[in-house]
């Protein structure tokens, strides 16, 4: 499999996300360049060799086992490295242009923002007003826009009417639905989340991919998401990225990737979508399934439905 | 332990949404300066009478004030059977084992009980009048550091979690059979480290994860930061602030008078 | 023994001034069964997995183990018997060396055999070269199985494991479900709170489903995982192999709990070489 894809979109044969939401020669937001990173006590580089680029627009999903380097990824691209996060770093990241492992991002911080996988420890606020107030604080918005701002971020995340509220009183996927909310608030041309729902019973998840969704579907931010649930982000990436021991293992279109299911068994960060290991586990064995290999379920049980009706 | 941020109790009063936290943080002031400046049982003790009926006007119900009505109620009873100890004068009433008991040791005693009542009382129903992150903007208005306000404020929004935590993890550790917090003083520290070790963990990790967090969102990003939250001095404000003044002032010529104080050479 | 090790009569929990958060429940579990406690968080499985190793009472009706009701019996000698297992390794870890970590809950027992129990926890989950090592310096997954190691080490007959899977990644969830599933074919009980459904159709044979503090559905998983009548109740989803297994059923595919089991079968029926292996 490929690694690094320079941005081209290919045409879905399946069903998958609406037609791609950013055109080939759209802006480059997001650039990393051979990138090696090295934390001060580990023994090993957790960041080998990385490269990848985000056009503006575009839904990145990236998926790989714990420990493969994805937070450590996302981190450099928050600009956090190595200001906040110590580590050695050669290479380039690139973000809106600036080189932010050597430089600043400045006054374009407020456009890119990160939403953290512990839903507790990234909420400042003892009121969901006070926490959604800090980001645009910092960066000296005026009190009155501040408070315009908030009831637009709390409806695009379902958290209406919510401005007075104890946020620890708070459930798990309304947390982390306050989470992406104060990103929001500083109106980000690009959004990156590490798991943000993998500490989330069903319902929390359901709700926090809902809010990720209806943000692809309803604006033209840059979503850079980290997920180990293949099926949702399969429905809502343009490309997925799989992160593998500090390396990018496999970088394609849902389409492409999610039907190298013998990529997900080796290692081992998700479980494969069911009809992609089906359709993948059937061949193998030798079952005639007709055409290419599917990603989707109904598609995948009306050939095995047919072929067993052949069959009988 | 409180449950929620701290004890404080939103009884929609005026005197809670209609004050400036920095005129309450000045009235906290000024009945402890006051507290001070008398030390005789009738002025404090119309003191102690002033604060029970300004948390009245708060909306505040006996329940809530009762832990540290007792508390006050039992000091100054210690407070009653210490003092005439060390302090004699006036007439003389008896002795009591070694102890010379005369009127103003006892009128003493009650003073030096209703002054701690009085900072007992006032500064737990500082606490129930103020919205804690409306403390964290007054000191931020007044000209605390804006990264020291953060801290503070951020200390304060991790309390239940922390509380939480901290119950988690003795049950964690009760269900492993340890035994936490029985035994003498230094019995229970020994016994204490299988709560504290994971606690404090927690709270360190917990606050590595949020600086980052803080920094992503901009923390320190701009030197001209914005608050979000505007606080206005209104005219009732400003009244109470030049009533606090005009209060101290008055304390302190009393004091130089000898008016409200019993003894004169103690403080 | 017959006796059943857990029986739940009846029991209601409500904490002081508040609604009931468990209401009218029962359940029995038997030695060497393994059990998932499924629902969404707020139903009810954690507060009522808390009353078999007497953490709570019930404010009504009755919980038995080892056919004694837990309200006559000590935190320590209900320990001896349910081990309880947190969610989050680092609410228990505290020692300086793993090996001390292991001891602690043997040695607050006072088991006169503590170091082999421990040596023995280690060896379980694969920690035995780590034995001298600083537990916070250990990755989450060996961090995870430290704190499941030192709960064994206890010896208890019944294991309670708290969303061992949530917040890991497939191999990490499948190792710690098969170590699980090898000491419940070595005849421990073991109960497991979770919401990962997946895992559940791969590794559980009895699901009881709770909803808004009581029992919705009690039985074997590949039963209770197909009513699709209680499962949205429940805000729980049946994982995809159980729907696929449904739809294929009419062909002579079993009720599979993973996909690779769905492909085995269809092989079988097909005619084909055997299904993928990695």
């Amino acid at each position: 499999m490929d690694t690094a894809r320079r941005g081209e979109t290919t045409t879905m044969t399946v069903p998958g996300p609406q037609a791609p939401r950013t055109r080939n020669d759209a802006e480059i937001v997001l650039a990393a360049e051979d990138l090696w990173l090295i934390y001060p006590t580990a023994e090993q580089p957790s960041l080998r060799g990385v490269t990848f680029r985000a056009r503006a627009g575009e839904f990145i999903g990236i998926t790989g086992p714990s420990g493969a380097g994805k937070s450590t990824l996302l981190a450099c691209l928050q600009g956090l490295v190595p200001r906040s996060v110590t580590a050695e770093t050669t290479g380039s990241v690139r973000v809106f242009g600036h080189d932010v492992l050597t430089g600043t991002l400045g006054a374009d911080g407020s456009r890119i923002g990160l939403v953290l996988q512990d839903a507790e420890a990234q909420i400042v606020g003892m009121t969901v007003a006070e926490d959604l107030a800090f980001g645009p604080e910092n960066y000296g918005v005026p009190p009155a826009e501040i408070r315009r701002r908030i009831s637009r971020a709390l409806a695009a995340v379902g958290l209406d009417g919510m401005a007075g509220r104890d946020t620890y009183a708070l459930s798990g996927g309304q947390k982390q639905r306050l989470a992406i909310a104060s990103v929001l608030m500083l109106e980000p041309d690009v959004i990156l989340l590490d798991e943000p729902t993998s500490e989330l019973d069903p319902v929390g998840k359901a709700e926090v991919f809902e809010v990720v969704d209806r943000l692809r579907r309803e604006s033209a931010t840059t979503i850079v998401m980290v997920e180990h649930e293949l099926d949702r982000l399969a429905a809502m990436a343009d490309r997925i990225l799989v992160v593998d021991q500090g390396r990018i293992a496999a970088d394609g279109t849902p389409a492409e990737l999610l039907a190298d299911v013998a990529l997900f068994l080796r290692t081992g960060g998700e479980r494969p979508p069911a009809a992609a290991e089906l359709d993948w586990r059937l061949r193998s064995a030798g079952i005639p399934l007709d055409d290419e290999p599917s990603t989707d379920l109904v598609t995948v049980l009306a050939r095995i439905t047919a072929l067993a009706e052949k069959h009988a | 332990m409180p449950v929620g941020y701290s004890v404080y109790r939103p009884t929609g009063s005026t005197i809670h949404t209609g004050i400036d936290p920095r005129v309450k943080m000045a009235w906290l002031g000024t009945m402890f300066t006051l507290a001070l400046m008398f030390n005789g049982p009738a002025v404090l003790g119309a003191l102690l009478v002033a604060l029970l009926v300004t948390a009245r006007a708060a909306k505040l119900t006996f329940g809530d004030l009762r832990p540290y009505l007792f508390l006050s109620l039992w000091l100054t009873t210690l407070s009653v059977a210490i003092w005439p100890t060390y302090v004699h004068g006036g007439h003389l009433l008896g002795h009591v084992g070694f102890v010379t008991v005369t009127s103003d040791g006892l009128l003493f005693g009650l003073a030096m009980g209703f002054r701690i009542s009085i900072m007992i009382v006032s500064a737990s129903l500082w606490m129930m009048i103020t919205a804690p992150q409306l403390i964290a903007a007054g000191l931020l208005a007044m000209g605390l550091p804006h990264k020291a306000g953060v801290a503070l404020a951020s200390a304060i929004r991790f309390i239940p979690f922390m509380n939480a935590e901290r119950t988690t993890i003795m049950e964690a550790q009760r269900a492993r059979g340890a035994d936490l917090g029985s035994g003498g003083p230094i019995r229970r520290v020994s016994n204490s480290v299988p709560a504290l070790i994971p606690l404090f963990s927690r709270a360190f990790v917990t606050a590595q994860n949020l600086s980052i967090a803080m920094d992503a969102r901009g923390l320190g990003a701009s030197p001209h930061r914005t608050s979000a939250l505007e606080l206005r001095f209104g005219r009732r404000d400003r009244i109470l602030v030049l009533a606090a003044l005009a209060a101290v002032v008055i304390a302190v010529l009393c004091r130089i008078a000898g008016f409200g104080v019993l003894l004169g050479s103690y403080l | 023994m017959s006796e059943p090790l857990i029986q739940v009569r009846d029991v209601e929990f409500r904490y002081p001034g508040h609604s009931p958060v468990l209401h009218g429940v029962d359940l029995t579990i038997d030695r060497g069964e393994f059990v998932a406690l499924l629902g969404q968080n707020g139903a009810g499985k954690t507060t009522l997995a808390k009353h078999f190793n007497g953490l709570l009472t019930p404010t009504k009706g009755q919980v038995l183990v080892g056919g004694k009701p837990t309200s006559a019996l000590s935190l320590t000698e209900l320990a001896r018997q349910v081990g309880y297992c947190y969610q989050n390794p680092d609410h228990q870890i505290f020692a300086p060396t793993v090996d001390k970590e292991v001891r602690f809950g043997p040695d607050n027992l006072g088991l006169p055999d503590a170091a082999e129990l421990a040596d023995r926890a280690l060896a379980l989950v694969g920690l035995t070269a780590q034995r001298e090592a600083n537990p916070f310096v250990l990755g989450r997954g060996q961090r995870q199985l430290l704190a499941v190691a030192s709960i064994i080490a206890m010896d208890p007959p019944v294991l309670v494991v708290d969303e061992p899977t949530t917040g890991m990644d497939l191999a990490g969830a499948e190792r710690i479900m098969r170590l699980l599933a090898s000491w419940v074919a070595d005849g421990r009980t073991i109960i497991v709170i979770t919401h990962d459904m997946d895992v559940v159709a791969e590794f559980i044979p009895r699901s009881v489903v709770m909803a808004h503090g009581e029992v919705l559905a009690d039985g074997p998983t590949e039963h209770v995982l197909r009513r699709s009548d209680l499962l949205p109740e429940a805000r729980l989803l049946a994982p995809p192999a159980i729907t696929v297994s449904d739809e294929l059923s009419r062909f002579g595919v079993g009720r599979c709990g993973t996909i690779r089991d769905v492909a085995d079968d269809l092989v079988h029926i097909l005619g084909g070489r055997d299904a993928g292996r990695v």
